[in-house]
């Protein structure tokens, strides 16, 4: 490095001057919006407090009343059990919908052009921000779990479950990334992704097999609830921590015993994330593309 | 030290760069280098709208190079193609020797972009704003927390480096936008009207440090509102309007096509008053190629004979009964260029430029 040639493009460690890696791209992103998560207490805060409200209110004051609902289909399971699974789900739901509204800020302060014009692969500057989204995710579904367990319920599969309960938030949170993502290009507005994304939230959670079992709602509500994501989400979740197969609206015996809970609520969520991915991926680079709009 | 730089971006083929730790001379074997190359440029949005029409402009290495024209003439579009942020419909552009379509990423290596709206996150402190900028173009790990306060220095953050950036003033974010956009020690940097919006003394203070990139070295492309911030920064000029380029040239050059020197004259009265001081004016004889316009006071001459021959208009028009209560005799000055050009005036106000 001591004479000026054609050599000189290279770096000390051999890499290409502008020291730009693929995975190097995704860590600086994924640092920068975990960064931004610590700042912004609308991000940590109010996606966690709602289901935490939730799991505290829906047990105090719907316990007595639900458990017995519960009881009928599931002896001896708590409501607080039965209930945290769909908690969980219920963060994934909000805190993905803070993906979409991370990208807006980003488009309307000038950050998103500003990193269109660096030579950063712009493929890693977006698995870098919700590789930070899905962490943070994860990290909140941890919450969740303690402070339910705090509360009584039991995870019967101990901490393997709840990894896999974890790994089921996750799986979930990602289409629901992926539609706040396209909200956010479409609207390109706070405000109106916000506000989409949270009229979505409660006739999701509340018509689905989330806070009591299917079989004692009406007919309507068990009809959309076999469309809704939700119910695949939250009937593999609670598969995993009642240690039974639960899954109300895909009956399968594959496996004969819990896998049979898990397994098809997961592959219709992939199925879901790859569809929802795929359309916010197009719109992501039609956004970022150098095409005369 | 004769040490290479490996942030330079140096494309191997055809140029090596000497850099001495700062802003290095580039060399090249192929003559005289240039920054900008722009060949029958076009750009025409989806809606049929053609923002630019066939520019061609080329601009060597180490220019101060300004970008004038009003509002939706083009100057933003025309700086995104430089960009690679929008692709041209016709034309080929090349940056830095590399094509902006087929190299765009090599492009990118190679440029600083302050957009017009100051880009910044306000999440972040000042400091780590820069960090990002660092570490988004690939400073290498060793250098990047002296290059953070280095720049930092430069614009005068040191103070709050460690403060978020939402709570800064608008010409600390404009000169934090500004240092994001060096981190790389870029050869070329566009500035899209870096000082819009600014009270003069953060205008001062940004020109200084504009200057000083460029003494280093640094090719700068900057489109302005501010046609004083133009003749103060710029080497050469150029003029869009409607998409096509209509003047280029130094400031003295292009004041010099103005023709002549101009002479204003402030009358009593109104409109009617300034209207028919301004139809003498045209038929005075020794102002045979004078251009005349109405002004809020009184009217404006611009003509070769203007000293000569001021004191016979002022006379002729006390004979035509109209009373002047004031005139001035200067040089041409860059407003007067721009309404030569476009027939019509740049808002120079201070602060707010309507957009």
């Amino acid at each position: 490095m001591s004479t000026p040639s054609a050599d000189d493009s290279r770096g000390p460690t051999g890499r290409p001057a502008s020291g730009n890696t693929f995975l190097g791209d995704v860590w600086v992103n994924f640092k920068r919006w975990n960064l931004k998560a610590v700042r912004n207490p609308f991000v940590l805060v109010v996606s966690l407090v709602q289901p935490i409200i939730f799991l505290v209110l829906f047990t105090q004051v719907f316990g007595n009343v639900a458990g017995s609902a519960v009881n009928q289909g599931l002896p001896g399971v708590s409501y607080e059990t039965y209930l945290l699974p769909a908690i969980a789900i219920q963060v994934a739901l909000a805190s993905a919908i803070t993906s979409g509204v991370g990208l807006v800020n980003d488009i309307e302060n000038g950050m998103f052009e500003k990193v269109l014009v660096t030579p950063m692969n712009r493929t890693a500057v977006f698995l870098g921000k919700t590789a930070a989204e899905l962490f943070r995710i994860a990290v909140q579904i941890v919450i969740i779990l303690g402070l339910g367990i705090l509360l009584g319920a039991e995870i019967v599969t101990g901490l393997v479950g709840a990894l896999g309960i974890v790994a089921v938030g996750i799986l979930f949170s990602l289409w629901f990334v992926a539609f706040s993502n396209g909200l956010a290009i479409i609207t390109r507005d706070q405000e109106s992704t916000i506000i989409a994304a949270n009229l979505l939230q409660f006739p999701l959670l509340f018509l689905s097999s989330a806070f009591l079992p299917l079989a004692t709602l009406p007919d309507w509500i068990q009809t959309f609830a076999r469309v809704n994501p939700v119910t695949y989400g939250v009937d593999a979740a609670r598969s995993l921590m009642l240690d039974r197969d639960v899954m109300t609206v895909i009956d399968i015996s594959w496996f004969g015993g819990t896998l049979d809970g898990v397994v098809p609520g997961l592959l219709v969520l992939i199925g879901l994330d790859l569809v929802l991915g795929a359309i916010a991926v197009s719109l992501l680079s039609r956004a970022s593309s150098s095409d005369v709009k | 030290m004769a040490k290479s730089d490996p942030e330079g971006v140096t494309d191997g083929a055809n140029r090596s760069r000497i850099d001495d730790g700062s802003h290095g001379e580039e060399l090249r074997a192929d003559g005289p280098a240039t920054a900008i190359d722009v060949d029958g440029l076009e750009l025409v949005y989806s809606d049929g709208t053609a923002a630019v029409r066939g520019i061609d402009m080329a601009i060597p290495e180490g220019e101060f190079f300004g970008f004038l024209g009003p509002n939706g003439a083009g100057k933003t579009t025309t700086i995104k193609v430089f960009a690679t942020l929008l692709s041209p419909t016709a034309g080929t552009v090349s940056v830095n020797g590399f094509d902006v379509r087929s190299e765009s990423r090599k492009v990118r290596q190679s440029i600083g972009y302050m957009a017009q709206e100051t880009s910044i996150d306000p999440e972040l402190t000042a400091a780590e704003n820069i960090r990002f900028a660092c570490e988004a173009y690939g400073v290498s790990r060793g250098k990047r927390a002296a290059r953070v306060s280095e720049l930092l220095d430069l614009v005068d953050l040191a103070d709050v480096a460690d403060k978020r950036a939402e709570e800064f003033s608008g010409g600390m974010k404009k000169r934090l936008d500004a240092a994001t956009a060096l981190v790389h020690r870029p050869p070329l940097v566009f500035l899209d009207e870096p000082t819009t919006g600014l009270d003069p003394k953060a205008r001062n203070r940004l020109w200084e440090y504009f200057r000083r990139i460029n003494d280093l070295g640094t090719t700068i492309f900057l489109t302005t509102q501010y046609l004083e911030e133009a003749d103060q920064l710029c080497e050469r000029l150029a003029v869009i309007l409607d998409g096509e380029i209509v003047a280029d040239g130094s400031p003295a050059d292009l004041k010099h096509e103005v023709g002549g020197e101009v002479l204003e004259v402030e009358l009593e009265g109104g409109p009617a008053v300034r209207n028919r001081a301004a139809t003498l004016a045209r038929e005075f004889d020794a102002f045979a190629t004078a251009s005349v316009t109405e002004t809020e006071a009184g009217i404006s001459v611009t003509a070769e004979t203007a000293r000569q021959h001021g004191t016979d208009l002022l006379v002729a028009l006390r004979d035509a009964e109209l009373t002047v209560t004031g005139f001035n005799i200067r040089a041409p000055t860059l407003d007067d260029v721009f309404l030569a050009i476009t027939g019509e005036e740049l808002d120079t106000d201070e602060g707010e430029v309507p957009r």
